[in-house]
């Protein structure tokens, strides 16, 4: 039976009122809720490619990227995985809810990390994957052939997944976004809060490369 | 099980054989070399009395009504990347061994699941033309003896019982190395692996080492990982250019039996298909067709082709058939309304025991805090279906920057100034501390086994960066840095 335009009117307020959503941003990847790097990546990280954000520095923020990111998926209802190739993620520091919806790999190896990240790329229910390399021992992340990172990319053009990779060092050859984080915490910022923490850091763009337009079929 | 061979015998007749429907029971053999030195390489069953490395004219004496055929690279590379998307819908990580042989990494894949998979595999490979044998076992090379004697799928559980009656030839030795085992009496993998390994070096070196590592199947390697396709499309060229509307189908079935495999290899379906004819006057036919239901279902694909193939004219002959799938993500269960749950649960799920299977399986999951004071207290729980709404606000937003933990922390040995941090020496990081915030003491569980006790600094270095640092019974340790 078809409703008067004036019902459908209603239920569409009241359903805008009740769930309010937030608005997508164009390119559809998921937010870093940072907004130097959401800036500089174009409102979020790119889906269906890798991003590489450099620590240069000691405390530059990469940890802070990561519980930023968690929230704002979780704001839109969307899952994270979490490659820990360090074993270095402090569950006690990020709110509750924000872990629910979060799939966390504790890794003791980069080969493990990397096995990992090459399946859950691939598995379609995941907005971002984040690949965090810190702490691996560099000399064995140097070795890594450059042909695991073209596999790893292709995997990614694949599907609509963001993957985000953290390293110490420039480390992926061919990424199409490198961000550097240059601007260390220092004692002064532990009183702040995390969103004005966030706000404060400071990335440079190092190679940037906006997505081309492509099918997916190729 | 860790690896698995997926082999087809005589691949070359094979491929030929389902490019051209004329070939279908008929006794062919393909031929190589030229004149009189022409010989049969692969023969079909149905050419009795004929075998491989005969003279072409014998075999036409022996078996009058022969088909006999140069080998087709075309058909061969279109058979083969049929098996290769078999491959890649047991694991992603396939190599391509050679022509008609892929072999399968299948550690963290659930062995009872692969097991069903590769016999699926071969009985939907046999319906399209190519008689898939597979094999599994600990090591590519075992799994490689495995297909070859398998029927069609073989799984290793007791390599020893399983390699002792194969002949000698599996292991591959040279001319020389057979003619001494020979000597010996050793016919079989059995018989040589039941000598010492170091007493078959003494007497016939190295290669005779690796001949007895190959015999008790121990040879491992790295594989070569293959792509998984990324253009989901398959194109053929008639030559001489068709009239009827047979010729297509066969080959529109062909190019749907690999491109669903291909799709649900790389967990998508086919949402719209794009059929393409290629005329002889270069023009072409092209249309598309938006699928009623999006899916991998090589019948469903058929009858949507067929039934517009079967009104098609077209002004000159046909010269080509191109076929695409344009992928989409399958739709595994009906979302509600306000839901935010998973697209593809049996992927998802399947995934994350492959996950486990590499990193061990409590070290996959949602962390959970425990409800304690105690540092770094949590427990890994089972990811949830459905991502929950967000809660409301916290009372008491978090502050400062996240802790990044050393597990296990780094020791430390921490040099007081007034009570207060004021250099770190450790071999990890040392230098002085130009600023600290603490002391946060912190004890717990004290009525009970296991009770603890902190106090805990957060320093920042003269170098830069800030740790966390903390005290306990033990001694100074660095639990993280702040990032």
């Amino acid at each position: 039976m078809p409703g008067s335009p004036q019902t459908v009117s209603a239920l569409r307020s009241l359903l805008a009122a009740r769930f309010p959503e937030r608005p997508r941003r164009p390119g559809g990847g998921p937010a870093a809720a940072v907004r130097s790097i959401d800036d500089a990546l174009g409102g979020g990280l790119p889906p269906g490619r890798l991003t590489e954000l450099v620590s240069a520095v000691p405390s530059g923020g990469g940890q802070t990227v990561i519980a930023r990111l968690l929230g704002a998926a979780q704001d839109a209802r969307q899952r994270v995985a979490l490659i820990d190739g360090a074993d270095g993620f402090a569950p006690g520091e990020v709110p509750g809810d924000a872990l629910r919806h979060l799939v966390w790999v504790r890794c003791r190896a980069p080969g493990e990390a990397f096995s990992a990240a090459d399946i859950l790329v691939r598995d379609g229910n995941y907005a971002a994957v984040v690949l965090d390399l810190r702490g691996c021992a560099e000399r064995v992340l140097r070795r890594t052939p450059a042909s695991t990172w073209y596999r790893l990319q292709r995997a990614a053009e694949g599907g609509c997944v963001a993957v985000l990779v953290q390293t110490t060092s420039p480390l992926v050859p061919a990424v199409p976004w490198r961000l550097v984080l240059e601007t260390p915490f220092s004692l002064a910022d532990a009183g702040a809060l995390r969103e004005a923490v966030a706000d404060r850091l400071g990335v440079r763009t190092e190679r940037s490369h906006p997505p081309a337009t492509e099918a997916l079929a190729g | 099980m860790r690896y698995a061979v997926l082999a087809v015998p005589d691949f070359a007749l094979h491929a030929l054989r389902r490019s051209e429907p004329g070939l279908c029971g008929r006794p062919v053999a393909l031929v190589a070399g030229e004149g009189r030195r022409a010989r049969l390489t692969e023969v079909s069953r149905e050419a009795r009395g004929v075998a491989p490395g005969l003279a072409v004219t014998l075999a036409m004496s022996r078996c009058p009504g022969i088909v006999l055929r140069p080998r087709d690279p075309g058909a061969e590379v279109e058979a083969h990347r049929l098996l290769l998307a078999a491959a890649f819908t047991l694991a992603p990580r396939v190599e391509s061994t050679g022509p008609g042989c892929c072999t399968v990494d299948l550690r963290g894949a659930d062995p009872a699941r692969s097991e069903a998979l590769m016999g699926l595999r071969a009985a939907e490979l046999a319906g399209a033309g190519l008689p898939l044998r597979a094999g599994a076992g600990e090591t590519p090379l075992l799994a490689s003896y495995a297909a070859r004697c398998a029927d069609p799928v073989l799984i290793v559980r007791d390599p020893g019982s399983f390699l002792a009656p194969l002949p000698l030839l599996f292991a591959d030795p040279t001319p020389g190395q057979e003619e001494i085992l020979r000597g010996w009496g050793i016919a079989t993998l059995g018989a040589l692996t039941a000598l010492a390994k170091a007493e078959v070096g003494r007497r016939m070196g190295p290669e005779g080492v690796l001949l007895w590592e190959r015999a008790a199947g121990e040879s491992e390697r790295v594989l070569r990982l293959a792509e998984p396709a990324r253009s989901f499309a398959a194109q053929w060229a008639y030559e001489p250019p068709v009239e009827s509307i047979e010729p297509l189908f066969f080959k529109l079935r062909r190019f749907a039996e690999r491109v669903a495999l291909e799709l649900r290899g790389a967990g998508f379906v086919a949402e719209k298909l794009s059929l393409t004819l290629l005329l002889e006057d270069e023009t072409d036919h092209r249309r598309e067709f938006r699928l009623p239901e999006p899916g991998a279902d090589v019948e469903g694909w058929m009858r949507v082709l067929n039934s517009h193939l079967e009104t098609v004219r077209t002004a000159a002959r046909v010269a080509g058939v191109r076929l695409v799938a344009a992928p989409a993500r399958p739709q595994e269960r009906q979302e509600g309304l306000f839901d935010a749950g998973l697209r593809d649960p049996a992927s998802f799920w399947e995934n994350l025991a492959r996950v486990a299977a590499i990193v061990g399986d409590d070290r996959v999951g949602t962390p959970v805090p425990i409800d304690t004071h105690r540092p770094d207290a949590f427990t890994m729980e089972r990811p949830a279906e459905a991502v929950a709404p967000p809660a409301e606000a916290q009372v008491h937003p978090a502050r400062g920057p996240v802790l990044r933990r050393f597990r296990p922390p780094w020791p430390v040995r921490v040099v007081c100034d007034a009570g207060r941090p004021a250099r770190l020496e450790a071999g990890r990081l040392e230098g002085r501390v130009c600023a600290a915030l603490g002391p946060w003491r912190g004890a717990g569980d004290w009525w009970k086994p296991g009770a603890w006790a902190a106090e805990t600094w957060q320093v920042e270095m003269e170098g830069g960066g800030v740790y966390q640092v903390t005290c306990t019974a033990d001694g100074w340790s660095v639990e993280g840095m702040l990032d």
